[in-house]
């Protein structure tokens, strides 16, 4: 895998990619335009990136294909892999959601209940504990991209792989703008 | 093969690698565990793939080539399995379990080392391989003795978890009375580590109390199905070899229920290495909720970011060769005082956090830009090639700068829903923000 530094130069390269078709079609944008396309060609060229290898990765593309106007700017993003690489995407989508689907459906039909004989006290407190747990991933499955339709341990392994490619992200984009201030101030005062 | 262990004691330089086994065995083994998790990441895509029987002595050969950092280590690896001429044995008996214990001690102590010069931010996937390879030659070689049980289980779980296992429920009921070091053998990486953990701190004893002991909980097939069907996801129909411990259960709900719980835990860990300030805690729920702000803060900082990018260039043009040819680096301390009026900004509430923000990349900039015309040498190569340190050691500042920054930006939020500007930002991580905030203050 990719060492960090090397991981920013690919998420920077294809995020400045990303940005000149953004800005091609448009000369005039507004600033939230502008926000929305800096912040979607980072998301995507962070997702490819990691070439396809973490889950969230591949439901981020696939939801940005899914709107119409980030749909151009997806495809060339991702160049020659685009037309493998979404079908990939939502065709794995597909599968994992009627994976899930089909495997609550048999957990639900087939469980028999066993009835824990614990002091009320104990019971209590186990399922406060486990209730928090649950309300919890519940949260952290909505943040992650593509979350839903994971079970815990695959989820704890993308939240990794998210948080380290938001960390690489951040840090670029940081540098990024404060070099493009550095500059821009540099420009008008001297 | 006893007086073999100080000596590979004293080959691999850890930290806290002083164990001279018996009663100080749980503290250094407990920080070398924690230790060798930095990178055991992600393992499981390579377990599948090792079979026993594919290392040859080439493959020990180019793992010694690799070994650069741990003469030592190679040494002693050369000196060990050279008397091991079962090294291709392929499965080794079940009756033969405790043999290749220092081995898997020296594998793990090279992967320690590796792994702790490596920058275990990144995840790395390749990189573990010659680890890997260790490991799978140290179980390939079965060798005699068991050696010292309360550090050897511990190294035999990382060694262990490399293997490709099976999943024999018929063996279970064998193996009722057999002692730890015997049964993390086969347990994959991700499980093994927490479960030697916990059988070091109590000493292979009966009862482990710190597993809880929810043997008739409700532990359906399906867990151990869906565990087959991430093991397959290795390309090849492996199992896992689960032994029942010392008075646990040996139904194979639960079985497969603990072993699930550790990869999670294990998992978790990980993740606490990752997010800043989650050593303090220790239960999941706590840990969930601080990787739960910590995401939420990411996401946010990306959002801001690019709001501020977009609202630095009206034309989405970044010039990164002007950025590196004009000299930005060395006149950045002069200009970093007039940073502070920028009248670029669209909304005023990011102009208090500017002057934060430029103290900060301006410590970042200089530090990581020594040599200047090392940057312009690049850009006349090419013009997208970013000069490493640039990125690099920014980065290590900010992250640093992170905790405050989370205050900053919650402060941030707060002032802009309050002016009612909240519209450029989604509802749903502004809500988060909100609780995000709440949580922390009442901590």
């Amino acid at each position: 895998m990719h060492s960090p530094s090397q991981l920013k130069r690919d998420f920077l390269k294809q995020w400045l990619k990303g940005l000149q078709m953004c800005s091609y079609p448009k000369k005039e944008m507004s600033i939230l335009e502008r926000k929305k396309a800096i912040k979607l060609s980072a998301d995507v060229a962070m997702a490819s990136a990691r070439n396809a290898t973490s889950c969230w990765g591949l439901a981020l593309i696939a939801n940005a294909s899914k709107e119409g106007n980030d749909k151009c700017l997806v495809e060339h993003l991702l160049g020659q892999e685009s037309e493998r690489g979404k079908m990939a995407s939502t065709f794995q989508l597909a599968i994992l959601h009627k994976k899930l689907r089909s495997k609550k459906i048999i957990k639900k039909s087939c469980s028999v209940r066993r009835v824990k004989k614990l002091t009320p006290r104990m019971v209590l407190a186990s399922s406060v504990a486990k209730r928090l747990v649950k309300n919890r991933t519940k949260v952290l499955k909505s943040l992650v991209p593509g979350g839903e339709s994971m079970d815990e341990f695959s989820l704890i392994k993308e939240t990794l792989d998210y948080i380290v490619s938001l960390r690489v992200q951040v840090d670029v984009m940081r540098c990024l703008a404060n070099a493009s201030d550095l500059l821009n101030c540099k420009g008008v005062h001297g | 093969m006893n007086r073999a262990l100080p000596e590979m004691l004293h080959c691999l330089n850890m930290p806290g690698n002083v164990a001279s086994g018996g009663g100080t065995a749980d503290i250094s083994v407990l920080e070398r565990q924690r230790a060798r998790m930095k990178w055991q990441q992600d393992q499981h895509f390579l377990i599948g793939n090792h079979e026993l029987n594919v290392f040859s002595a080439q493959q020990l050969h180019q793992l010694q080539g690799s070994v650069s950092n741990d003469p030592g280590f190679a040494e002693y690896v050369t000196r060990a399995l050279k008397p091991d001429p079962g090294m291709e044995s392929g499965w080794p008996d079940v009756g033969k379990f405790g043999g290749d214990d220092h081995l898997g001690y020296g594998a793990c102590g090279y992967g320690n080392v590796s792994g702790i010069e490596m920058n275990y931010e990144a995840i790395a996937r390749t990189v573990s391989c010659p680890p890997t390879v260790a490991a799978a030659i140290s179980e390939a070689a079965v060798t005699e003795t068991k050696g010292k049980e309360s550090i050897l289980p511990e190294k035999l779980n990382s060694a262990a978890g490399r293997e490709s296992f099976k999943k024999r429920k018929a063996d279970k009921n064998h193996n009722l009375k057999v002692v730890a070091e015997e049964d993390v053998k086969d347990k994959r990486i991700k499980g093994c580590a927490e479960e030697g953990d916990s059988k070091i701190t109590e000493q292979n004893s009966s009862s482990k109390a710190n597993i809880s002991n929810n043997n008739n909980r409700e532990t359906s097939t399906d867990t151990s199905t869906k565990e087959n069907s991430k093991v397959t996801e290795v390309q090849k129909p492996d199992y896992i070899h689960v032994r029942a411990r010392r008075g646990q259960a040996t139904d194979s709900h639960s079985l497969a229920e603990r072993v699930r719980r550790e990869k999670i835990s294990e998992r978790m860990k990980y993740l606490q290495d990752l997010v800043p300030g989650c050593n303090k805690i220790t239960g999941k729920a706590g840990m969930l909720d601080e990787i739960i702000n910590y995401v939420q803060s990411l996401q946010r900082q990306v959002e801001f970011l690019s709001m501020k990018l977009a609202a630095v260039n009206p034309r989405l043009d970044f010039n990164i060769e002007n950025i590196f040819t004009k000299e930005i680096f060395p006149a950045c301390a002069s200009t970093y005082p007039t940073i502070e009026v920028s009248s670029e900004m669209a909304n005023p509430a990011y102009f208090q956090l500017s002057p934060l923000q430029q103290v900060v990349s301006c410590c970042g900039l200089e530090m990581g830009i020594n040599p200047p015309d090392m940057a312009l040498k690049r850009t006349t190569s090419a013009p997208v090639s970013i000069p490493e340190t640039f990125l690099d050691s920014s980065c290590f500042n900010q992250i640093q700068a992170t905790s405050t920054w989370d205050s900053e930006l919650q402060n941030l939020y707060s002032m802009e829903f309050q002016q009612g500007r909240s519209t450029t930002f989604p509802s749903q991580t502004f809500t988060g923000s909100i609780e995000g905030g709440n949580l922390k203050m009442e901590m």
